[in-house]
């Protein structure tokens, strides 16, 4: 999308804050990271039986966790909506952990080892991996940083294989978006 | 000019002023479709904007906003069109004239169309997963309404002078049909009456002309009467003079054969003196019923066995007339209805009485009253155009030299004339001939 490429990313909650926090981005950034996972919701579809309609969108942070307390805040404001949100954390990838990250709709993962096992264990299963910005492990939405406002690509490819489908609203916001294939 | 100005103007009129009528209803009711049509259209872009920049909305990207918006720009209808986040305000914009609020509060109140001086905005909420995120607001341009008024009217006037021009152009047609039928009435009316005229014409100068005639052959008449008496009183003298034993041997043949002559002479001017109408009469009041029936066997002989007699006689009235000259009218119309027919025929001899109140045909100078017809009708050879113009004229014959006088009939006009009554006469060839009488019917006073 080069069209997207000149457009800029930035909420409005995220433009008052980093007006004055200039340097001190992690709190304002995480928050407007925090945001975005909330905000995906409404432009993706996933397959009905792993989200029966109505049923409740489940936002699993794995592993270290960088929103804290204000990622249940806006969960529960944008939950108002059609559908609610539901905030699970998620300490490790073992074993037994697996099942329950089978059964979330968004998994995000903020260290670069639990990237890899987070994306390997779900890959080809109906939850959209989120990774963080700076990080070689990329998952179906990864965020990215430029010019100090948050962004996103999205693998379109690897969502098709997952049976995901993103509103084209949603790819248009994207950085970058990795095609799916051509369909006939 | 006066029929076409009364109802038939009047029925235009109530056509005219009917399409007005009708011409202004459509037009309101179209203005009315226009208004919810483009109020429609209007909403239908910003819903299309509304949903398509709900993802720019929801993640704050302006610069995608922005170019959902300027999309809009290509309709020229469109003057302003406006994103608002979902703190109500203004997100991204293009802009054509009009000015958009800065911001603006996200309440379902303020979603009706809004139409003000020319242009209608309308504002649609911005939704995702079920809530409103933000509003989009679009400025139209409405067409003024004094302008859809003027091009509306203009419309009406159009039609409903159209439909005057036709209205206009019927009638006249009409009245041009109307008016050329009426001179083809007059027209015929007119070559009627000109054919009348020159049958009156005809017969006026038919009576001026036995009217002269009459009048010559009558004066001749009486000199010669007169002559006659003489030369008859000194042969009377001449034969007394004389004495029988002068006469007998010799002169007596000659006396005899002059005073033949000279009665055959007097006949002749009583004829003519008949025709010219200058015969003493003795008129009485009769009944031509019954001096036709008294006549029957003399009419029957005269004509002889080959022609049939039908006789018809109905009339009561009498009239006042010399009965012997009467009497020899109607031998001598019988006669010459005899030898208009030589290999038989019918002839028909009729009275009736009759109330006339114009001439009958070839019949001038008639005075309208009361009459009683005597018609003598034959289905003989009949007569020509030209012959029937002549019949009355004094010895115009149509007999073989010898056989006729040709002043029977310019006696009978005579005797009619003299009696006041009136002559016609009827003829179609081979068909037969007709001759009427008609003599003026006393009043009962004096009779």
């Amino acid at each position: 999308m080069a069209a997207r490429a000149r457009g800029w990313l930035a909420g409005v909650v995220a433009l008052l804050w980093m007006s004055q926090a200039s340097q001190a981005q992690d709190p304002v950034e995480y928050t407007v990271k925090a945001a975005y996972l909330t905000k995906f919701v409404p432009f993706i579809n996933w397959p009905d039986q792993a989200l029966p309609p109505g049923a409740p969108v489940t936002i699993c942070i794995v592993g270290e966790d960088p929103f804290g307390p204000a990622l249940d805040k806006i969960a529960a404001a944008a939950g108002a909506g059609s559908r609610p949100l539901v905030i699970r954390r998620i300490a490790t990838t073992d074993t037994a952990e697996t099942q329950i990250l089978a059964r979330c709709q968004i998994a995000y993962a903020g260290d670069p080892l639990t990237s890899l096992d987070v994306i390997d264990a779900l890959k080809g299963k109906p939850v959209v991996t989120v990774t963080d910005s700076g990080m070689r492990a990329r998952g179906i939405i990864s965020f990215v940083m430029r010019d100090n406002h948050v962004r996103f690509d999205i693998d379109d490819a690897a969502a098709e294989r997952s049976g995901i489908h993103f509103s084209s609203k949603l790819l248009e916001l994207a950085r970058a978006v990795n095609r799916r294939s051509e369909g006939p | 000019m006066k029929r076409w100005v009364g109802w038939p103007m009047i029925v235009a009129l109530v056509a005219a002023a009917f399409l007005l009528t009708a011409g202004i209803a459509i037009a309101r009711y179209e203005d009315q479709l226009y208004t919810t049509q483009q109020i429609r259209d209007v909403t239908e872009q910003a819903q299309i904007l509304a949903a398509s920049v709900s993802a720019a909305v929801s993640f704050g990207d302006r610069g995608a906003a922005e170019e959902y918006v300027n999309a809009l720009k290509v309709n020229p209808e469109l003057r302003a069109a406006g994103v608002y986040d979902g703190s109500g305000k203004l997100f991204a914009r293009f802009s054509r004239g009009s000015a958009l609020p800065r911001a603006m509060t996200l309440v379902p109140a303020g979603w009706d169309p809004l139409t003000d001086a020319g242009t209608l905005t309308v504002k649609v909420p911005v939704a995702a997963g079920g809530k409103t995120i933000g509003a989009v607001a679009v400025i139209a341009t409405t067409e003024p309404a004094q302008r859809r008024l003027a091009r509306y009217i203009g419309l009406i006037l159009l039609v409903t002078m159209g439909a005057l021009v036709i209205a206009v152009l019927g009638f006249s047609q009409a009245a041009i049909s109307n008016r050329a039928e009426q001179l083809a009435r007059v027209n015929a009316r007119l070559k009627q009456e000109m054919d009348e005229r020159q049958k009156t014409e005809e017969a006026l100068r038919q009576s001026h002309k036995m009217e002269a005639i009459g009048q010559l052959s009558g004066g001749i008449a009486h000199d010669f009467n007169n002559l006659i008496m003489i030369v008859k009183g000194s042969l009377g003298l001449l034969r007394k003079r004389l004495g029988p034993e002068i006469l007998q041997p010799r002169a007596e043949q000659y006396l005899i054969s002059a005073d033949e002559a000279l009665d055959r002479a007097t006949a002749l001017t009583q004829r003519i003196l008949a025709f010219s109408r200058r015969q003493p009469l003795s008129a009485r009041p009769v009944n031509l019923s019954l001096v036709v029936a008294d006549m029957n066997a003399l009419i029957k002989h005269s004509v002889g066995e080959e022609v049939k007699i039908e006789t018809a006689l109905a009339s009561q009235w009498q009239t006042l007339c010399d009965v012997s000259q009467m009497e020899n009218v109607i031998l001598n119309l019988a006669i010459n209805a005899r030898d208009a027919m030589p290999d038989g025929g019918v002839l028909a001899i009729g009275t009736r009485d009759v109330s006339l109140a114009s001439a009958p045909p070839s019949v001038a100078e008639f005075i309208p009253g009361d009459y009683i017809a005597l018609s003598v009708r034959d289905t003989g050879v009949g007569m020509s155009g030209e012959v029937l113009q002549r019949a009355f004229d004094p010895f115009f014959t149509t007999k073989p030299l010898g056989k006729g006088t040709g002043l029977g009939l310019s006696m009978t006009f005579g005797y009619v004339r003299q009696s006041n009554g009136y002559l016609a006469i009827a003829s179609i060839p081979h068909r037969g001939t007709t001759i009427t009488i008609y003599m003026p019917r006393i009043p009962e006073s004096e009779t």
